[in-house]
């Protein structure tokens, strides 16, 4: 499976998580509010956030449904489900706790 | 949180595997309208609208892979991949009937080979004891100088329980033996079989009675007492509708009533393999039983009926139980040296007792088994050459799947399903030929007085088995293709049709499977013809005595409870009466007649004038208990001195008549007649030899020369005898007149068992060799006709492969002949090769049955001199048909070849 560029393997998941905590989405809009949020920092590739949402949906975490955008277009929407939220709070904790480790042990280098 | 989960996952999976296309669309539409968004964004950027969706395109990196990557998020893609390559198989199976339908029924035959007698051998060796840890049961057996499997008297089994440290607890039982049972006084007794056992019986064991209870521990405690029964399940059913309310009810065996206790559960049937006690008894109620009239049974120790087993305690460890019973046995000898001479003890596990090496049974059907799996590995070689052939014929259509990006693993997969279809088609039908021989052995009857139940039975043991058996024969007959198949470099095999890589690797294994071909079938020959031949011998020689004409008629006085005097003046009666019926010539009595099914007495003696070997006190031969009649009415001849008489009352003088062989073994060239043997040991009562009689055949037909003594039954009374007629006409016409001069003698006493000689002789001669030869036969033929095919197959393959090589041959002058010999002589070459093998594998099968079966030994040419040519002729015209082929064909024909 191709890797979206410049995120830390099995961050993508988090991020599809949070911006899905949100509000629910389709796939282009998640795309988009993905970039805008990281001020264009975090980018995947087109399509290869298909792959992971699919992923997410098989795990129960996110369920999928067809509704109209505001163009008046069907598009599939994606939100969090209850066993979603809680696999965000375990994984944000997991990243809060790896992130303050790195920055820790990063700091400690430059001293 | 798991059952959460698979609450919101559940509807998914089911979702991917039946609403595919739905799926599938609303996945397409999902990236379309990505798709769309991109476009839109390149043109709002000024992009062409075509140069916009290519980049669109481009960005997305294609939209097939995308899929792709989704559908495999989906978990179910192995199930999904699975269930086209299915499809595929079946599709691709279906457009070669001809190929599919050879394979299946080879396969068919393999696996219905191998599962036939692995349920025979499963009931004879594997299968566990029907109780809950059957493992921790073991058997304890007393041993002696003739036999290292012996049982153990009442009073032995008593010390064994009380001392033995390494039990959770021992348990007695004796045989299943017949016992005249009735529901009411008065009604006539009916033969079953009885058992009779310790009162832990059930509780050690682990047997949970269906209804009611087992036996209290203090029900075997006081002789004669406690008269409670366990019925059996299947009796329970038959005689009982099954109803529970038996319980309390009052049932007479052997004339004494019995309270019924309980009833033993339908997962219990019996501890013993062949037969299943109707009706179980506590050891204590052992005088209404068939022991031993000569002995007592609840105080000496040397009146061995009962077998001995035992639950290992969770600390114990079986080295340790043979230390300890080791040492029992050696306190046992202290005690009573004299008993006790030559006689040690030993614990046996249950495999250990079901391979004893003085049964035939078993190995017989262990020898039937490798056959069945020579068969099963002639089956899957010729499946796999098969399977190799056709995959050649596929190289084009893998090798365009290869280049499309297939990964070889996929294709491997592919491959393999086609050869599970076709084994588990396969399987079914050799589960159907197993079921049915199944059935066909169990109708088999076996002339015994109580029903002996076959051990054999279709159940899940053998349907896991077969289905085994079949899985690992589709992975050894499809692997091998398969991944030669996929190894083919892809540029050669998309270029031309059918290339041959160059090398001699890639025959090879053809090769060998043809070799090991010829020679698994020439040693299946070979047994067929050795069987055949032994059995025909045993069937045509002569038992030694005059079969025809003659009834057996067996009664037990023991079973209505007749003393000594009342059981002498019956049988008298009876005798006289029967020789006065319309068409008998003369009677006899005789406690066990020849080659029936029960065992003979063993008899201890010393022979007077015989230096004794040093380790030895006695010697045993088996015996028989006959009156006067006997010699005549069985035509037995007596060769020197005289048969008995009326005059060897029991106060005259003892005497005993042996046969030749015996004779001859303790007095080489001397006359036996006159001759004196003591009974039991050096002190026993002194015998004189008063006849000599000619050795016949005892047990079976197939049987060596054995010791045999008979004694008269005027000194040695038995209340378990066999009526002997000869008659003038058919002798089940006096079947009722007996029957009706035992009613008029004795109204409750039953006829235990009622057959024609010939009927046991029939049994011994054909029926049971006859199931045997057909056995071993079929594997053979069926062996014969997959290497028939395996070696046609080989040398058609190699032909056609050489098709172009011998056009050019023959345009440069070969002649037919020189093209025949080139492409017959490797077939000549590998029959050989085979043949050679097989010849070392058939003299190594010829051996082991002669000594294991039929005692004959020694090899014999003629059945060489049959098989091998035999063999030679079948499989060259094999190879010759195809090599005919292509010696006719025509030489620009061959050159276009492709």
């Amino acid at each position: 499976m191709s890797k979206p560029n410049d995120l830390v393997l099995g961050t993508l998941d988090l991020l599809l998580l949070k911006i899905l905590a949100l509000q629910p989405l389709h796939g282009w809009a998640i795309g988009q509010r993905l970039r805008s949020m990281s001020g264009d920092v975090l980018q995947v590739s087109e399509g290869s956030l298909y792959p992971a949402l699919h992923k997410l949906e098989q795990e129960g975490w996110i369920q999928a449904e067809w509704k109209q955008t505001e163009n008046n277009r069907r598009a599939k929407f994606y939100a969090l489900t209850r066993l979603g939220r809680k696999q965000l709070e375990t994984e944000t904790a997991n990243w809060e706790r790896l992130s303050a480790a790195i920055s820790q042990v990063i700091r400690l280098s430059e001293a | 949180m798991r059952i959460e989960h698979w609450w919101f996952t559940a509807p998914l999976r089911l979702r991917s595997l039946f609403r595919r296309r739905q799926v599938e669309q609303e996945l397409d539409e999902e990236l379309q309208f990505h798709l769309e968004h991109l476009v839109e964004e390149g043109i709002a950027q000024g992009l062409a609208p075509a140069e916009a969706r290519r980049r669109a395109l481009l960005a997305m990196g294609g939209i097939e892979q995308r899929k792709e990557e989704v559908r495999d998020t989906r978990r179910v893609s192995w199930l999904t991949d699975f269930v086209a390559d299915f499809r595929y198989a079946l599709r691709s199976l279906r457009r070669t009937p001809a190929l599919t339908g050879f394979v299946v029924v080879t396969l068919a035959l393999g696996i219905g080979m191998t599962s036939t007698p692995f349920s025979m051998l499963d009931g004879l060796v594997f299968r566990p004891y029907p109780v809950p840890h059957p493992r921790n049961v073991v058997s304890l057996v007393s041993t002696s100088h003739d036999n290292p499997y012996d049982f153990w008297s009442y009073r032995e089994y008593l010390d064994l329980r009380a001392q033995a440290k390494s039990y959770d607890g021992v348990v007695a039982h004796t045989t299943t033996v017949p016992i005249g049972f009735s529901r009411a006084r008065g009604a006539t007794p009916q033969v079953r079989g009885g058992m009779l056992v310790s009162a832990n019986f059930f509780s050690v064991l682990g047997v949970e009675p269906h209804v009611g209870r087992g036996f209290r521990a203090d029900e075997d405690v006081a002789p004669g007492r406690d008269a409670v029964t366990v019925l059996g399940p299947d009796f329970w059913k038959r005689e009982f509708a099954s109803d529970p309310a038996v319980v309390g009810k009052k049932v007479r065996v052997n004339g004494t009533e019995f309270t019924v206790v309980g009833v033993a559960p339908e997962s219990f049937p019996s501890i013993q393999q062949w037969q299943r006690p109707d009706v179980y008894l506590p050891l204590a109620m052992a005088h209404v039983f068939s022991t031993d009239p000569q002995k007592s049974f609840f105080a000496d120790r040397d009146d061995r009926e009962l077998l001995v087993k035992a639950r290992l305690a969770p600390a114990a460890t079986l080295a340790r139980a043979r230390t300890e019973i080791a040492g029992l046995a050696r306190d046992f000898a202290r005690e009573n040296p004299a008993l006790y001479r030559d006689r040690s003890a030993a614990v046996r596990t249950q495999r250990e007792m079901q391979t004893r090496g003085d049964r035939q049974e078993w190995k017989f059907i262990a020898i039937g088994q490798l056959l069945g799996l020579a068969v099963l590995l002639v089956a899957c070689t010729n499946v796999a050459g098969l399977l190799l052939s056709r995959a050649r014929t596929r190289t084009r259509e893998i090798a365009i799947r290869l280049a499309l990006g297939s990964g070889r693993s996929r294709l491997v997969r592919l491959l393999l399903t086609e050869s599970l279809v076709l084994a588990v088609l396969g399987a079914a039908g050799g589960i159907a030929i197993a079921y049915f021989a199944i059935g066909l052995i169990n109708t088999f009857q076996i002339p015994t007085d109580i029903p002996v139940v076959p051990p054999f039975q279709f159940d899940l043991r053998v349907l896991i088995a077969s289905l085994v058996v079949a899985s690992s024969s589709a992975l050894l007959c499809g692997l091998a293709p398969a991944l030669q198949s996929t190894r083919g470099d892809l540029v050669n095999g998309l270029k031309s049709s059918d290339v041959d890589a160059p090398g001699r690797k890639r025959l090879w294994g053809r090769n060998a499977l043809v070799v090991a071909q010829v020679a698994t079938s020439l040693m299946l020959i070979t047994a067929c013809f050795v069987m055949a031949r032994d059995f025909r011998q045993a069937a045509l020689g002569t038992t030694g005595f005059a079969k025809d004409h003659l009834l057996m008629v067996r009664f037990d006085s023991r079973l209505v409870q007749y003393d000594a005097v009342r059981t002498k003046e019956f049988y008298d009666l009876l005798e006289r009466r029967a020789a006065a019926a319309a068409g008998v010539t003369s009677v006899a009595l005789t406690e066990s007649p020849p080659l029936s099914l029960d065992a003979f007495e063993a008899l201890s003696f010393v022979p007077e004038g015989f230096q004794m070997p040093r380790d030895r006190e006695s010697f045993t031969s088996a015996m028989d208990t006959v009156d006067e009649g006997y010699f005549a009415t069985m035509g037995v001849p007596i060769l020197r001195g005289r048969g008995f008489l009326r005059a060897d009352t029991a106060e005259a003088p003892r005497v005993a008549i042996v046969n030749e062989r015996l004779a001859e073994r303790y007095w080489p060239g001397q006359d036996a007649v006159g001759k004196r043997i003591r009974l039991d040991h050096r002190g026993g009562p002194p015998v004189e030899i008063v006849g000599v009689a000619r050795t016949i055949k005892y047990r079976a037909p197939t049987e060596r020369p054995t010791d045999f003594v008979y004694l008269p039954l005027a000194q040695h009374r038995r209340e378990r005898l066999v009526l002997l007629l000869r008659t003038t006409g058919d002798p089940l016409r006096l079947a009722d007149p007996v029957r009706d001069i035992a009613r008029t003698l004795a109204p409750d006493m039953p006829v235990v068992e009622m057959r024609t000689y010939e009927n046991l002789v029939r049994y011994h001669t054909v029926e049971g060799p006859g199931i045997a030869i057909q056995t071993i036969g079929t594997m053979g033929a069926v062996g014969v006709l997959l290497a028939m095919a395996g070696l046609y197959g080989l040398v058609s393959y190699n032909v056609n492969r050489r098709t172009r090589e011998l056009g050019i041959r023959m345009a440069i002058g070969a002649g037919r002949g020189a093209v025949l010999r080139l492409v017959i002589g490797k077939g000549l070459c590998l029959v050989l090769i085979g043949t050679a093998i097989g010849l070392v594998l058939a003299f190594g099968i010829e051996r082991v049955l002669s000594t294991a079966i039929f005692g004959s030994g020694g090899v014999d040419v003629a059945v060489y001199l049959v098989a091998v040519p035999s063999m030679l002729a079948v499989t060259m015209l094999a190879a010759y048909v195809p090599a005919l082929r292509a010696s006719r064909i025509a030489p620009t024909l061959a050159l276009r070849y492709d």
